[in-house]
């Protein structure tokens, strides 16, 4: 009977042990607390390698909150490096990590990407390509100059913006003509 | 007027020639956007906007003191008096002068305008709604990093209206000619501009010719009576702002960017 006891008890708390490991593994997924960019980074890699996958997109806003904080052309390089990285770890796609990089950091616009001719794609939804450019251009102005201090880029971008847009404006116009 | 227009328009003309020849000879998978038909049709539009300026200059100078001085004698209410009614048959006679100037020679300014756009149109609608995609005409404007370095060091123009129409071909020949040195971006932007332009200028133009016939025949009627209508500062203040712009809505012409697209560090990422 003592000898039942004892082996209960054991039992119980062997349970107990193998709870209280599982819960002490669990992802916090806290956001990193450090103002350095490069130590933030670090801190997102290490969550992100246990198991805040699915936090990603808030780990990035964090990154660019802290890099404007603190911004310089350098800034460029650690996110790039932390995207291929992401890349190599399996987090994300090569598509994935190219489309984070070039909408903030690049002055092309990611939202012009289409397989088909201006005629037949881009015309018909000429309204949204261009909204979508907008929300892209303010994501220009985020990277390229709070984060990176690349104030050309960003310039260009804007004046990229204004040209697509007279240019499928009359593109455009020039297409339903021969309809 | 006369005389920047006698200097440009040679001008105009040897630089489009120098375009199309350049145009024909750019050995790299080059954007067909300004032929030689449309080098023409610009050029012929140059011409018959300058015949027109000229034309109408003196008139609606006229028809400008004759307002100042109607309005300065307070006929604005006074319709009655002898006087005033003297006066307003003074404006309207040199409206109906503008009316006839402009019936003889809007036929041509449309026919031009309307070449010009309708051969822009075809070259935009091929080479930039057809072959191109989004994404390929947006590398198009980009332009390789060589070629940006010099698009950035001149101006482009900015807005359509609010210039003299034969001061805007001015603008164009200079942006053509210059443009024509840069490559594919810049003659895809001019290209747009001066389409959209020849677009509402075709439209203003349709409307006025609309307008003058019906102008005509109220205004011989008026004569009897010596009334200014509004439709004639309606019709009169359109035909200024073809010929001559809207002096409130000047064109923004952009400076040059502060400085270089290349940037230190180009990312493994990167488009």
């Amino acid at each position: 009977m003592n000898f039942k006891l004892t082996n209960r008890a054991l039992l119980v708390i062997a349970g107990l042990m193998i709870l209280s490991s599982c819960a002490s593994t669990t992802p916090t997924c806290s956001s990193p607390q450090t103002k350095n960019l490069s130590a933030a980074i670090d801190n997102v890699e290490a969550s992100l390698m246990e198991g805040c996958q699915a936090h990603f997109d808030r780990y990035y806003d964090d990154l660019l909150s802290i890099a404007e904080g603190d911004p310089k052309p350098e800034n460029k390089r650690e996110f790039s490096e932390f995207l291929v990285w992401s890349s190599d770890q399996g987090l994300l796609s090569t598509r994935q990590a190219q489309e984070y990089y070039n909408r903030y950091f690049n002055v092309k616009f990611m939202s012009l990407k289409s397989d088909y001719n201006n005629c037949s794609h881009t015309c018909p939804n000429k309204q949204k390509v261009l909204f979508d450019m907008e929300r892209e251009l303010s994501d220009k102005e985020r990277g390229l100059l709070k984060v990176s201090l690349d104030n050309d880029g960003y310039y260009r971008a804007d004046q990229l913006f204004q040209e697509v847009e007279l240019v499928l404006e009359a593109t455009c116009t020039a297409c339903a003509a021969s309809r | 007027m006369k005389t920047p227009a006698r200097l440009v328009f040679p001008l105009f003309l040897a630089a489009l020639t120098t375009l199309a020849a350049y145009d024909a000879k750019a050995s790299a998978p080059t954007i067909r956007l300004f032929p030689t038909t449309v080098v023409e049709d610009l050029k012929q539009t140059g011409n018959v906007a300058r015949d027109m300026e000229t034309g109408l200059q003196e008139v609606i100078g006229r028809l400008d003191q004759q307002q100042e001085l109607y309005q300065q004698s307070k006929c604005d209410g006074a319709e009655d008096d002898p006087g005033c009614q003297r006066l307003a048959r003074q404006i309207g006679a040199t409206y109906l002068e503008m009316l006839t100037i402009m019936e003889e020679r809007l036929p041509d300014m449309e026919h031009t305008v309307n070449n010009t756009r309708q051969s822009l149109e075809k070259g935009l609608r091929n080479e930039l709604g057809r072959k191109m995609t989004s994404w390929t005409l947006q590398e198009t404007l980009l332009g390789s990093k060589a070629e940006q370095a010099t698009a950035q060091a001149s101006p482009t123009l900015r807005g359509r209206s609010g210039m003299r129409l034969s001061e805007r071909f001015k603008q164009y020949y200079q942006l053509v000619a210059t443009s024509g040195a840069k490559g594919d971006q810049s003659l895809a932007v001019l290209a747009s501009d001066i389409y959209l332009d020849m677009e509402e200028t075709s439209l203003l133009i349709q409307r006025t010719r609309q307008e003058i016939a019906r102008a005509t025949l109220m205004e011989q009627l008026n004569q009897s009576f010596g009334i200014i209508t509004p439709e004639m500062i309606e019709v009169v203040g359109g035909v200024k702002t073809i010929l001559f712009g809207d002096e409130t809505a000047q064109t923004i012409v952009a400076g040059p960017p502060p400085g270089s697209v290349e940037q230190a560090y180009r990312s493994p990422l990167e488009q």
